[in-house]
């Protein structure tokens, strides 16, 4: 029998139809695409419990008191830590990356010792650190052979490196520049002593001149939170904030006023300001309150306005506001961070002594006692000593560095960098592999900050004494490093010395003891807080006297850096997980983007998109030009972070580094070096 | 969820921490805005005025979760869809075929295409998240309000006797919302009132971004400076602000 015509469609019909009704396809098809996406390569989850452990994170300047978060012991995430009350649950947007940056590409793996130009071998440990001993012996005792630059403000390393170094008979122990330090000598201006703080949690006005307390200025968390607590979404704010600096950043964005004030006019700014106040009726008990008056007077409006380009009305209407308030702050500091001088930080802090506030908005804080008996502290930064080292005024045969990046985050960058690698033996102490790091001659590695024991005191900014310390999240370091400060503690013992301590633990055990705080309690997650001090400051009148105003032309912009803290900061490049906050105003390609109004641009002959050179000194960079009507006149806004030649293929090689053109100063009357009112030449390229 | 924008100060935590939550692979040239992954964005408004007159705002911008998605029709493969899953719009890795007319249809330009497998740097696959699975090359993805995390608060109330579908105020947060150093991101059931943001939502500087396209958003956005709230597009329907703020 054949097929015929009404056969053959009945076997077509009944095919589909029973195509349709199995699910075998379906399931085929269903299993195509899942499987056509569940390639090996593609990275799987991980499993197990997950929990969330107290930690310090000191990637960030100031640290972040911030819970781990761990899913089969592995940490993959951080949070805030809501108990803490100085973080109160937030995160910034690098500790935010913390985890990520356990496994950066640009971790220094093992130690290094350096076999030719750029060439490292890996050591073992034993190896490495006997070579330190050796180099540290031969220069034992011979003051000025050895030197130190510590680029953590708060540890206790810094106690352990000073006593090791004075026990050594060196007494080279630096800082890398920082507000903390700048600050200590302003107050010593004004008659007092001690690291100032501030209480803006405590303010109905925070007035902020050049310190961009809301994004990158001490205490960021806490100071986001202090002016969170004063906006209630959706009801009235109960404090206003008023920022007067050289660019719009991210303070000034949520700022109930910005005041656009070049970088090299805020001690004018502020005199000015307190011109108007006298004027207004503000009298100070200072003994120098007549001496004051009289050079406040000669910050008139018009002086005013010739030096920072503000209107007389702007000015006038801050006096209002300040008049207003009950309980009024001004924070004074650099744009960036560092490189402002003693005069800009007394500046503002007078306009605190006028209205009253010392003590309460503005205070002082006690020295805290030293877990290390031979610990000093340093009396020059960083960028002094390498000065000195440039000129062979100081020739250190050896050079510790812990936890800092001189060779990038100085100013006129390249100069320091040579004269870094010039230094016969240097060690670095960095969990990256870094600008400086690449320069040195031995590289140990460090922990992450959730591999290791630390601690943080005063942060600068807290308005109180403050003591935070942490332990490891993890049981083993992903790679394999050791604690700086152990390393440290076994060189001295092997140098006939002892500080007191075996492990960098006993140490910060030690410190919150002497403190009067609970060490358990504080690696839980927990704060130490103590009292300000009393006393009182004058308003540093003689050493105002010698304020002066730099000066730019058409043909010289004034640099204001800008720190955006999502880009990383000077010992960390932006992780990995924060490239996407980097702008298209920012960075395009490998090309950094300069910043600056439109009237600037004219005067300066550039465009929008124009390539063009900046430079300064020896130093140059190279960039496009973005125009931003919220950038001071006369000014050009260049964002810190990039221009990286270590680290990883995340960073290196992107943009261009503003250290390289900024030039450093001498400030009149207090000697010590400058660099926040830096100018530069613009040339299109 | 409702953004005060006057409390953004454009850090980029959220950003990091979606990033994070998400695995979402760091990008070696993440400058190409046209190949990033940004379930989270913040962009920068500015009011176009100079020297003290001169304000930005920062807006941070998820997935709008509309109450009548644009992407959602479009999906040939129903890979997509608006349920009663917390009003969230899904999307289902595996059934996506990459077709982005999901991305066309969106205006808000949420949605994002893999144009490359992920590929974390060496060993940075141990810090994943256990909360998202990491997608191929060649599907579409967004932001989902972190919707493990609506799992595990409805299971979290199941265990401890409470009602999964009437989760209290603050038991299932984003980690955007979680990290943010402001808390500018309020987060909660937009139609419970006894959640936060249900006033938050219709407070009288409360608005939508383009909400004349009648897709009823779920993020609010609140800002006391008019030009933001111009600029959100909230004037559109009636030239007058305070317009088209129904809850649907």
């Amino acid at each position: 029998m054949g097929l015929d015509r009404r056969g053959f469609v009945k076997i077509v019909v009944g095919g589909v139809a029973g195509t349709l009704f199995t699910p075998v396809i379906w399931q085929s098809l269903d299993d195509v695409s899942i499987w056509s996406q569940n390639w090996p390569w593609i990275p799987r989850l991980n499993k197990g419990e997950v929990k969330a452990k107290a930690a310090l994170s000191k990637l960030c300047p100031a640290g972040c008191a911030v819970k781990v978060k761990t899913v089969g012991g592995l940490p993959f995430a951080v949070v805030g830590n809501t108990a803490n009350p100085m973080s109160k649950g937030g995160v910034c947007p690098v500790c935010a990356a913390g985890a990520q940056l356990m496994y950066s590409p640009a971790r220094v793996k093992s130690p290094l010792k350096k076999v030719g130009e750029g060439k490292f071998e890996a050591i073992k440990w034993e190896d490495a650190e006997a070579l330190l001993v050796e180099k540290l012996t031969a220069l034992k005792g011979q003051n000025g052979k050895i030197a130190a630059i510590n680029g953590d403000e708060t540890g206790s390393a810094g106690e352990v490196i000073s006593g090791l170094l004075a026990g050594l008979g060196n007494s080279g122990y630096y800082m890398m520049p920082g507000e903390k330090f700048v600050a200590e000598k302003g107050v010593k201006l004004m008659g007092g002593s001690g690291q100032p703080g501030f209480d803006i949690a405590g303010a109905d006005l925070v007035l902020m001149i050049g310190a961009d307390a809301l994004d990158s200025w001490g205490t960021t968390v806490a100071n986001q939170k202090a002016f969170a607590a004063t906006r209630p979404t959706g009801a009235a704010a109960t404090a206003k904030f008023v920022y007067a600096g050289p660019v719009l950043n991210h303070s000034a964005a949520v700022s109930d006023k910005f005041l656009p004030v070049p970088p090299q006019a805020t001690a004018a700014f502020a005199l000015g300001l307190a011109n108007l106040l006298i004027n207004a009726g503000a009298v100070s008990s200072a003994s120098d309150f007549a001496e004051y008056k009289a050079l406040a007077a000669k910050y008139t409006v018009e002086e005013v306005e010739k030096a920072t380009g503000l209107k007389a009305e702007s000015m006038k209407a801050l006096v209002d506001l300040i008049k207003a308030a009950k309980s009024p702050v001004v924070i004074a500091g650099a744009s960036f961070g560092q490189g402002a001088g003693a005069l800009d930080f007394v500046a503002g802090a007078s306009l605190n002594v006028l209205l009253g506030r010392v003590g309460s908005g503005m205070t002082l804080l006690p020295a805290a006692p030293k877990a290390v008996a031979g610990a000093t502290s340093s009396d020059k930064d960083a960028a002094s000593f390498l000065a000195e080292v440039a000129t062979g005024k100081a020739a250190p045969g050896a050079l510790i560095v812990y936890e800092a990046n001189p060779a990038y985050a100085l100013p006129q960058a390249d100069d320091m960098a040579k004269t870094l690698g010039n230094i016969a033996f240097k060690v670095s102490f960095s969990t990256y592999m870094d600008e400086t790091a690449a320069l040195c001659d031995l590289i140990l590695p460090a922990p992450h900050p959730y591999e290791r024991f630390d601690d943080a005191l005063n942060p600068y900014g807290v308005a109180k004494p403050t003591y935070l310390a942490g332990k490891p999240v993890v049981k083993k370091p992903v790679q394999d490093c050791k604690d700086p400060v152990d390393v440290l503690l076994g060189a001295a013992s092997k140098l006939g010395l002892s500080l007191g301590f075996d492990t960098y633990a006993d140490v910060i055990q030690a410190k919150a003891k002497a403190l009067g705080a609970d060490f358990d309690a504080l690696a839980a997650g927990g704060i130490w807080t103590g009292e300000a001090k009393g006393g009182s400051l004058n308003l540093g009148a003689s050493a105002l006297a010698k304020v002066a105003v730099a000066k730019t032309d058409d043909k010289t912009l004034a640099v204001a850096p800008v720190s955006n803290q999502a880009n990383g900061s000077a010992t960390l490049a932006t992780p990995p997980a924060n490239l996407l906050t980097v702008r298209e105003t920012e960075l395009s390609g490998k090309d950094l983007i300069v910043q600056m109004n439109a009237a600037t641009a004219k005067k300066a002959g550039v465009a929008e998109g124009n390539k063009v050179k900046l430079s300064a000194g020896k130093g140059e960079l190279k960039a496009r030009v973005h125009l931003n009507e919220g950038v001071a006149p006369g000014t050009v806004a260049v964002l810190l972070g990039f221009g990286r030649s270590a680290w990883d293929e995340f960073t290196k090689g992107k943009g261009d580094n503003v250290y390289k053109i900024l030039t450093v100063s001498d400030e009149a009357g207090t000697g010590l070096k400058v660099w926040a009112g830096s100018t530069v030449t613009v040339a299109k390229v | 969820m409702v953004i005060d924008l006057d409390k953004c100060t454009g850090c980029g935590a959220c950003m990091t921490a979606c990033q994070v939550e998400n695995n979402i692979a760091p990008m070696v040239d993440a400058s190409n805005k046209m190949r990033t992954l940004s379930w989270m964005l913040v962009f920068e408004l500015s009011n176009k005025k100079s020297g003290a007159e001169a304000e930005v705002a920062y807006l941070p911008r998820p997935c709008m979760q509309c109450g009548n998605p644009a992407c959602v029709p479009v999906c040939p493969v129903i890979a997509t869809e608006k349920n009663e899953e917390g009003g969230i719009v899904s999307q289902v890795y595996p059934r996506c075929i990459g077709c982005r007319y999901c991305m066309a249809a969106c205006p808000y330009h949420a949605r994002y295409f893999n144009w490359e497998d992920p590929i974390f740097p060496k060993g940075m696959e141990k810090a994943l998240s256990p909360s998202t699975s990491a997608r191929p090359r060649g599907v579409v993805e967004k932001c989902n309000f972190c919707h493990t995390r609506f799992m595990q608060a409805k299971d979290k109330a199941r265990q401890d006797g409470g009602n999964p579908e009437g989760l209290a105020d603050g038991a299932y947060m984003p980690a955007c919302a979680e990290i943010c150093p402001t808390g500018a991101i309020s987060f909660g059931d937009v139609k419970n009132k006894e959640h936060k943001v249900f006033d938050l939502a219709q407070g009288k500087d409360a608005f939508r971004l383009l909400e004349k396209l009648g897709l009823n958003p779920q993020v609010y956005y609140v800002s006391k400076r008019e030009w933001v709230r111009k600029l959100g597009d909230n004037y559109a329907a009636t030239g007058k602000p305070g317009a088209a703020k129904k809850h649907s």
